[in-house]
């Protein structure tokens, strides 16, 4: 697949110019440019290779990690980001990064809310229908309830995608859904596909963004919209000295209490100081050809919603 | 980087070419950067043309449309669909489902419906605008009558009454947008340019308090009109027009009062 996407990459000429893209395709084969992990220095593919053990490991704990990190926080950020999706019914959505299902299922819930809204409506403006039709409005409603709605939940790492299966069936979503092993570089989806592309707390760990974010706009339709939910930095010094001593002293405490892994919690904490910046995300996003491009910071900057639209 | 970024060099998937609209021919001069045709929407580039680019950038943004100008097509596109969905994003979303773009395009706009009654009430004034000044080149030609004040003023807000016709189910809901404290600034941009323009046409040379009086008699005339067609259920709104015809003569009554006086 990278094969066949480079000479259409080539003749764009984005950003650095051909050879970057020659360089991408054939990783794995060299040892790759230097790059971060967290504060170490690393080659890509041992970066890859270290960002997939990490999170095979956390994994399991994931869910409890983010709670008691962020506590309980992390749900609200999430809530605000669907929210700012405002998806309609009908909506095909790719969560990517989305290992345990947590945008998914929003996005579901909110869908169904909407198109029951939708329903009700309907029915209060049709008054004087006979027994009949309005069984017979009934019973295609239940079968619409998602009103054709779907969202693929795509990760690279396995075990985050057994952890989202189960709670998707310990929860109780059956249908609307499905999960597809998948690198954010390289997505295993056609052009023009989706409509809504999400990435949530996920695209720090990919190693190269400007791919992942030129594959974002590759399968998103025309007039599709791009959003990134990430850790992000905080302009106010005096919140951003007590957010550095609250990541580094307390974080990764946390982590060996509760999940047993100091390290992959002082990644995590690394690699959030080592993400570019708002306005930085931002201009990479324009890069991949994103129009509108535009960020929300949620409280102070800890966390920023970057959205933009292929146009 | 090894280059500045050449964002604005790569072909947009949907903002299309203002030269096809135009028919205009691009310049002859060679393409430096050939871009994949898969780019282009297939019936807005005809084949044989190939892009110009010139420079950097400069020339090349005149000949796309701007965002601005996609956003205005795509909410009047939504105007179809207000009598079924009202004044919302819903509508927005089915607007761009026509010109085939994703339903995610609405995201675009406010979630409320905001910007597509202020694009409608902008449209209405234009076209009022466009009536206003066919009919004073019409007069100056010699083709009509100049018509008195009263009845010039009658016909003019009416003629801007009649365009709410289509959507009158759901204008209640567009005026509490318009009231929507982020909006009041723009409505009342709107509302007061438009009653600037039919002053501006009914011969309007006051050059003292009376340019305030008369702005504001007129708002006030047209603004009550309105409300009174929210709920006029008369055939073609007969009740309305008559309603108007008398708020105009109480007016011109009150401004002859007040000569006098």
């Amino acid at each position: 697949a990278a094969a066949g996407l480079c000479p259409c990459r080539a003749l764009l000429a984005r950003r650095g110019g051909a050879l970057r893209e020659l360089r991408g395709s054939v990783r794995g084969l060299a040892a790759g440019p230097e790059m971060h992990f967290g504060f170490q220095t690393v080659t890509e593919a041992e970066r890859r290779e270290k960002i997939y053990r990490v999170f095979e490991s956390v994994a399991k704990k994931y869910d409890i990690m983010n709670d008691s990190m962020t506590l309980g926080i992390h749900r609200i950020w999430k809530d605000i980001f669907v929210r700012k999706m405002n998806p309609s019914p009908g909506t095909l959505l790719l969560d990517v990064a989305g290992g345990t299902g947590d945008i998914a299922f929003r996005f579901l819930n909110y869908v169904h809310s909407v198109r029951e809204r939708q329903l009700q409506r309907k029915l209060r403006q049709q008054q004087n229908l006979s027994w009949q039709e309005i069984s017979e409005t009934y019973q295609e409603n239940k079968l619409k309830s998602l009103g054709d709605s779907q969202v693929v939940v795509c990760d690279i790492n396995k075990e985050m995608l057994k952890v989202g299966k189960q709670k998707a069936q310990h929860l109780g979503y059956s249908e609307g859904l499905s999960w597809v092993l998948g690198n954010a570089e390289e997505l295993p989806f056609d052009d023009d596909k989706f409509d809504v592309y999400t990435i949530a707390f996920g695209i720090r760990n990919v190693t190269r963004i400007d791919l992942a974010l030129q594959e974002a706009y590759r399968v998103l339709k025309p007039g599709g919209r791009f959003l990134c939910l990430e850790f992000s930095h905080i302009n106010n010094p005096l919140l951003s000295r007590l957010y550095d001593l609250y990541s580094f002293q307390v974080i990764p405490v946390l982590g060996e209490v509760i999940a047993g892994d100091w390290k992959s919690y002082q990644y995590l904490v690394e690699s959030i100081r080592r993400f570019p910046p708002q306005e930085e995300l931002k201009a990479m996003i324009e890069d991949a050809g994103f129009f509108k491009v535009d960020y929300q910071n949620l409280n102070a900057g800890i966390v920023a919603i970057h959205s933009g639209f292929k146009l | 980087q090894l280059c500045p970024p050449q964002r604005d060099l790569q072909a947009s998937a949907v903002l299309r070419r203002v030269s096809d609209e135009q028919k205009k021919e691009p310049s002859a001069s060679p393409s430096q950067f050939h871009l994949h045709p898969d780019d282009y929407q297939p019936e807005q580039e005809p084949q044989d043309t190939h892009p110009s680019y010139t420079g950097q950038g400069g020339q090349e943004s005149e000949d796309y449309e701007s965002e601005e100008q996609l956003q205005q097509r795509i909410l009047t596109a939504a105007l179809d669909f207000v009598p079924e969905h009202g004044w919302s994003a819903e509508a927005i979303a089915e607007g761009a489902k026509t010109l085939g773009l994703s339903v995610a395009a609405a995201g675009m706009f406010h979630r409320d419906g905001s910007e597509l009654v202020l694009h409608f009430v902008s449209q209405c004034n234009t076209k009022l605008s466009e009536l206003l000044k066919q009919e004073h080149k019409r007069v100056q030609l010699g083709e009509a009558e100049k018509k008195a004040t009263d009845q010039f003023l009658r016909d003019a807000v009416e003629a801007r009454l009649r365009m709410l016709i289509p959507y009158i189910e759901k204008w209640p809901q567009a005026l509490s947008i318009l009231l929507l404290p982020h909006n009041i600034p723009s409505s009342l941009n709107l509302l007061t340019s438009m009653i600037d323009d039919i002053l501006h046409y009914a011969g309007d040379q006051a050059t003292d308090f009376n340019w305030y009086t008369r702005r504001a008699v007129l708002t006030a005339i047209y603004n009550t009109s309105e409300l009174v067609m929210m709920q006029d259920s008369s055939p073609d709104f007969k009740d309305t027009w008559s309603f108007l015809e008398k708020r105009v003569a109480d007016a011109m009554n009150m401004s002859n009062t007040a000569e006098q006086v």
